[in-house]
């Protein structure tokens, strides 16, 4: 059995203790509502999990499951609900400094070059000039960057972006990273190739990693652990452990263990996939 | 090969042709000119030949008192710009970073805009007397408006992913806004000083034209009532080619903040 099945109604807090110091992120109980009454919208509902040190975990379900209010909320970027965030042990009320976020949307800043991209949460906290773009230029390097370092935003292609935004991220040396379908405006052979290149990343830094994204191969590609969000109201329906032996490339695709694993996840998402179309359609009919 | 040259040589060529054209239209307006002058249709020196201009010029160049008055006129702009470009900047920061501030006022900015800010000149003289503290009045209110407007549009403008990244990076409200939000509405910025600097110069030339004893405009209607025309025409070229010389030299910085602003490829 590749994918091991675990139905997961909300884990009781404090249940898993994490093998050394405490879990770097602890979700308990998150539900998030939009409005109120009759028409109020519960985009998550009593969402509970827990991120091991040095784990990549995807969060992946339908359009309008949650996940990124999820997302959001984690990021201390919105407000829960009900249920608390915990990193590191301590409640979060806003963003917390050792979450480092990549968006989803275009986020470099188009009036600095790829290196004053990089270099800019290090500015922030008033590091030197020097200091911080020879830091910037070991993460320019790590994405593959090297070369680019004067380049400004628009020069650059799409992908080429989203890898200065993680790079930017990497330099504030979070220790969670939160990606929010970083990679969801780029084509498929791109998105795999920079699957490898955050494998890479994920190899050498150890980054304790949560992925929100709606694309399974790259869910199957990345993770140790994939939790399945269900459609409206979004809940984890399901927690899928990969057991594909790592150090992982996007070889890994023409496995038949993932084939298998995409297959078991496939067989989920469907039934709330199509849940999701059907609302939307008859919400427009 | 071929190829290249063929590609390199086109823009050239058209680049010749534009200013090819540009020189020989300003060759036929002055040759227009010069013929209505000849022709005696208009009173005396009401169209006059282009050497008096020229001459009307080189003697207006080489008079103190020109330079006296564009002193004066300089002084009034710079203040003017200053005080309204402040205003408008707070105000317009103001607007832009509050939804309640907007709803409320920010119709009556767009109302009063474009009014005719002339109809207060009267108020001003009296509250700042008839020097250049009215001039200067004029010009900064009537470059607030598109300073504001701009501004406002400009903040509500940056793109709130942009925030976010600051926000998760923990950078403080000062860093937010030097490090952020300034840099993203630049374009925005530049081009309202650019309006705000031509209506500055509309207000403030028009005071002095109306009631006044020094300035530019004060000079041109000076001329004009003693029906010095060759003097007359000398400073409408002199105060035409200054406004269009800054205003091509502010698009030049907007468009380098622009291209900075809005080169993002989809």
């Amino acid at each position: 059995m590749i994918a091991e099945r675990d139905i997961a109604t909300s884990v009781a807090p404090g249940a898993k203790p994490a093998p050394s110091g405490p879990p770097p992120l602890t979700v308990e109980n998150v539900t998030k509502r939009f409005g109120e009454g009759p028409t109020a919208l519960t985009a998550v509902d009593s969402v509970s999990f827990t991120l091991d040190a040095g784990e990549f975990v995807s969060v992946i379900g339908p359009s309008g499951c949650g996940k990124s209010t999820l997302f959001h909320v984690i990021g201390g970027l919105s407000d829960v609900t009900q249920g608390i965030v915990r990193v590191e042990n301590e409640t979060i009320n806003g963003p917390h400094p050792a979450v480092g976020i990549v968006f989803q949307e275009e986020s470099t800043f188009p009036w600095r070059n790829v290196i004053d991209n990089v270099a800019f949460p290090l500015e922030l906290r008033g590091v030197s000039r020097s200091e911080r773009h020879a830091a910037a230029s070991h993460y320019i390097d790590m994405v593959g960057l090297h070369g680019f370092e004067k380049r400004l935003p628009s020069e650059l292609s799409g992908g080429m972006r989203q890898r200065v935004s993680i790079a930017r991220t990497l330099a504030a040396k979070p220790r969670i990273l939160l990606m929010d379908e970083p990679f969801a405006a780029l084509d498929e052979q791109t998105r795999l190739l920079l699957g490898d290149k955050v494998l890479q990343i994920q190899q050498q830094l150890k980054q304790t990693t949560l992925l929100i994204t709606h694309s399974i191969t790259e869910a199957v590609q990345l993770s140790d652990r994939i939790l399945i969000m269900s459609y409206r109201p979004g809940r984890i329906k399901r927690i899928v452990n990969v057991d594909l032996p790592r150090p992982r490339t996007s070889d890994v695709v023409s496995s038949p263990e993932f084939g298998a694993i995409v297959a078991d996840i496939w067989a989920d998402l469907r039934e709330e996939a199509s849940r999701g179309l059907q609302e939307s359609e008859r919400g427009q009919g | 090969m071929a190829a290249t040259t063929r590609v390199t040589a086109a823009p050239a060529r058209l680049n010749l042709s534009v200013s090819a054209i540009r020189v020989i239209g300003a060759v036929v307006i002055l040759g227009i000119w010069q013929l209505l002058a000849l022709s005696g249709l208009f009173f005396r020196d009401v169209v006059p030949p282009l050497q008096n201009i020229a001459g009307g010029l080189i003697k207006l160049l080489g008079s103190g008192a020109f330079y006296a008055n564009l002193a004066v006129t300089g002084f009034e702009l710079i203040l003017a710009l200053a005080i309204g470009g402040i205003a408008g900047l707070v105000v317009g920061l103001l607007l832009g970073s509050r939804a309640l501030l907007s709803d409320a006022y920010e119709s009556w900015l767009s109302y009063l805009g474009p009014t005719p800010k002339i109809i207060l000149f009267p108020v001003m003289i009296m509250l700042f007397g008839v020097d250049s503290g009215s001039k200067i009045a004029m010009g900064a209110i009537s470059c607030f408006f598109p300073i504001a407007i701009s501004v406002a549009a400009g903040m509500r403008g940056v793109d709130p992913t942009l925030r976010r990244v600051g926000r998760s990076l923990q950078a403080n409200s000062w860093q937010m806004f030097f490090k952020i939000e300034l840099p993203a509405m630049a374009a925005p910025l530049v081009n309202g000083v650019r309006l705000g600097f031509g209506v500055a110069v509309i207000g403030t030339l028009l005071a002095e034209t109306k009631l006044s004893n020094q300035g530019i405009g004060f000079m041109i209607i000076n001329a004009y009532t003693r029906f010095d025309m060759p003097q007359m025409y000398a400073l409408l070229i002199v105060t035409i080619t200054f406004a269009a010389v800054v205003n091509a030299f502010a698009e030049r910085i907007a468009k380098r903040f622009g291209g900075a602003g809005s080169g993002r490829k989809p």
